[in-house]
């Protein structure tokens, strides 16, 4: 790996260790093996939103050419918002496409992915059927992403109804996290979700 | 190719209908007062180089900028010179912040950014975190400091990535664009320096009204027009023929915006319609199964002579007269009243009318090719047996262009007329519309027919035809 990259890595590495927001457990980074290519980030998801309580595990991957091009960047925690894939965790975020800079670093990643679980770019969508529902069925939107968080993210408490219904698919033999899926893309119509799943 | 053949001699006109035989067009000159006619040149990339410099020294002078600058000036402007001169003089800092030459706001002074207000030897380059000395201390108009080897890095990552002019400054939120003279000196390979000039070339094409490339496969040229409009340019080079404002295939009558709806239709409704729309149809009297192997749509049965057409089956004496009717689309006039399922058929079954006479006479417009072949073969035979001379035949072969072409105006009236609300101006152009047809299909029945005693007839048809062309563009084409 070139050697800026590196240098570069373990300086922003220890930007982000020892920043405020580290302090506070807003935000996180830990090394996954020692050559500096891969990264584990954290972030806590920001409070008055559905995903106020979780905390939610990034995939970061460093390119050679870093930082004259972005980092590779993925949602490792299953998480239901517009501009992340619901199945593979991509992020749909300007900065880490064509509005990278070489001057941004971990810290302004890892924030601006916080910022964007705050404030969702709906028009600009990753997930087109979590899109739809942000924008035709706001209420049940926020009551599934906040069950997500629940299921997925470590958040304590989460919709008993929802949860009866998931249960409803897994005594069909339907695995929790497909039942899940099925139930939240049709807007927790049990009926509409068996059909999904069985056609 | 030099300066005088820029402009149109008399000999380009053959390359300007591309033909590439050599024939009596004296009939085929575009006048000024053809619909069609559009004044374009083929330059070459030396050409177009020359023309873009030239502006570039022209507004440097005036209004007393780098080269450099007054390129990406042009570029953010469309090459429009009298607006950014007029706006550099009224607000020269408004102008360049909005093509982003300089920030939005003035930048900071260097020693209030840097902390402690250290001195100038000591700055860290916030890319590669190493300290840089003054020297190799590089920066734009924003004042974001970065050393020379980060830049050029930078450089190379975008210029791989296919960016040349657009390239911004490397800190946070800044859309500072690099200059063609701080790129192309910290560019270290020669190869990158090449195509960072063959992009940038390319863009400033792009952004230029006047100018487009040739989209013919490999093909180098662009093309100059006065003005952009949705008129038909002929490649001098590759001979490819296409619409100068939107560079897909020439489509007139019709307009870029509805050709472009028309053909994303197709693609999306063509299995329908392929499967629709059959290869052979049976013979409306004797049932025989046809193949149709010509481009003519006046079909006779080889079996039982009936005579007919091959878009409507019904008989052919009945269009050859006074009123032709197969390329009029009879809407149901109760439509309105009609189930929701029966309009989705109605509507399916217009398209499909439209559809396959759009289709049908792109088929004829190949097989006539083959018809041209044909005729060349003909001709080398009647020659041989001694049955006139080769000039005496050429005529077919002008009958065959223009047959060719007018078949292609014909087969785009189509999605036009398709798209054209019903009333009086409808009426009108299907009414010239079938008369085109009608005349077209004469003109294709009589060249696969042509024998050299029938020159005079073939003649007049061709001049009937021709006619029907131009009157029915010079009424609808707007453009």
């Amino acid at each position: 790996m070139a050697n800026i990259a590196i240098q570069r890595i373990k300086r922003e590495f220890k930007e982000v260790i020892k920043s405020d927001e580290a302090q506070k457990c807003a935000i996180n980074v830990e090394l996954v093996g020692d050559d500096y290519r891969e990264l584990r980030g954290e972030i806590a998801g920001p409070p008055d939103t559905p995903y106020e309580g979780a905390t939610f595990q990034l995939e970061i991957k460093v390119p050679e050419t870093y930082p004259f091009n972005p980092p590779k960047v993925k949602f490792v925690t299953k998480i239901w918002h517009p501009n992340i894939s619901s199945v593979t965790g991509a992020i749909c975020l300007d900065i880490l496409k064509d509005q990278w800079a070489a001057a941004m670093t971990l810290r302004t990643v890892l924030l601006s992915l916080q910022a964007l679980l705050a404030a969702a770019e709906p028009d600009d969508p990753q997930d087109a059927v979590v899109a739809k529902q942000f924008k035709e069925n706001h209420s049940l939107f926020l009551q599934t992403a906040q069950y997500w968080s629940h299921v997925h993210a470590g958040v304590p408490k989460g919709n008993s109804e929802f949860a009866k219904k998931v249960r409803c698919l897994q005594d069909m033999g339907v695995g929790e996290h497909q039942a899940l899926v099925a139930l939240s893309s049709c807007n927790w119509d049990v009926d509409r979700a068996i059909e999904q799943l069985f056609s | 190719m030099s300066d005088e053949e820029m402009e149109y001699s008399d000999t380009d006109y053959d390359d300007y209908y591309g033909n590439d035989y050599e024939g009596d067009m004296d009939h085929m000159i575009p006048m000024k007062n053809d619909p069609e006619y559009f004044d374009v040149a083929c330059l070459t990339d030396t050409e177009v180089e020359r023309l873009l410099n030239e502006s570039v020294e022209q507004l440097s002078n005036s209004i007393q900028v780098t080269p450099s600058l007054a390129k990406l000036l042009l570029h953010m402007y469309n090459w429009n010179q009298v607006e950014i001169v007029a706006g550099y003089r009224q607000d020269c800092h408004r102008i360049l912040a909005s093509a982003h030459i300089k920030p939005p706001t003035p930048p900071q002074s260097t020693t209030a950014k840097d902390p402690g207000g250290e001195n100038e030897g000591e700055i860290i380059c916030p890319v590669c975190l190493g300290t840089i000395a003054p020297e190799t201390v590089g920066k734009l108009t924003c004042g974001h400091k970065f050393c020379k080897d980060c830049w050029s890095m930078h450089f190379e990552v975008q210029i791989i990535q296919g960016i040349s002019t657009g390239i911004e400054c490397m800190a946070n939120n800044c859309q500072v664009l690099a200059p063609e003279d701080f790129v192309v000196p910290l560019l270290k390979h020669p190869v990158l320096k090449e195509k960072y000039q063959q992009y940038a070339f390319a863009d400033y094409v792009r952004s230029h009204p006047q100018l487009r490339f040739c989209p013919g496969p490999n093909c180098n040229i662009v093309v100059q027009a006065k003005e952009c409009r949705a008129k038909r340019v002929i490649c001098t080079a590759c001979k490819t023929q296409f619409c100068f404002k939107c560079g897909g295939d020439y489509h007139a009558p019709t307009d870029c915006e509805t050709i472009k709806r028309w053909l994303t239709k197709c693609a999306d409704d063509s299995e329908t319609a392929n499967y629709i729309s059959a290869h052979t149809k049976d013979c409306p009297k004797c049932h025989l199964c046809i193949e149709k192997n010509g481009g003519c749509n006046h079909m006779q049965c080889w079996k039982c002579k009936h005579d007919f057409c091959w878009m409507c089956l019904g008989c052919w004496k009945t269009h050859g007269s006074e009123y032709y009717e197969c390329s009029r689309y009879k809407e149901n006039p109760n439509i309105a009243h009609e189930s929701a399922h029966a309009q989705a058929r109605e509507a399916l079954k217009k398209y499909l009318h439209y559809y396959e006479r759009w289709e049908n006479h792109s088929k004829s417009l190949k097989l006539e090719e083959e018809t041209l072949a044909k005729i060349r073969a003909r001709t080398q035979n009647k020659v041989m047996a001694g049955t006139g001379t080769w000039i005496d035949w050429q005529y077919l072969l002008d009958a065959a262009a223009l047959l060719a072409r007018c078949r292609y105006t014909l087969q785009n009236t189509y999605p036009f007329a398709y798209y054209l609300e019903s009333g009086p101006r409808k009426d009108l152009f299907e009414y010239q519309q079938a008369q085109l047809e009608a005349e077209i299909e004469n003109l294709s029945w009589k060249i696969e027919r042509a024998e050299m005693t029938d020159r005079g007839d073939l003649e007049n048809q061709m001049d009937v035809v021709e006619k029907r062309r131009t009157t029915l563009l010079t009424d609808f084409l707007q453009v």
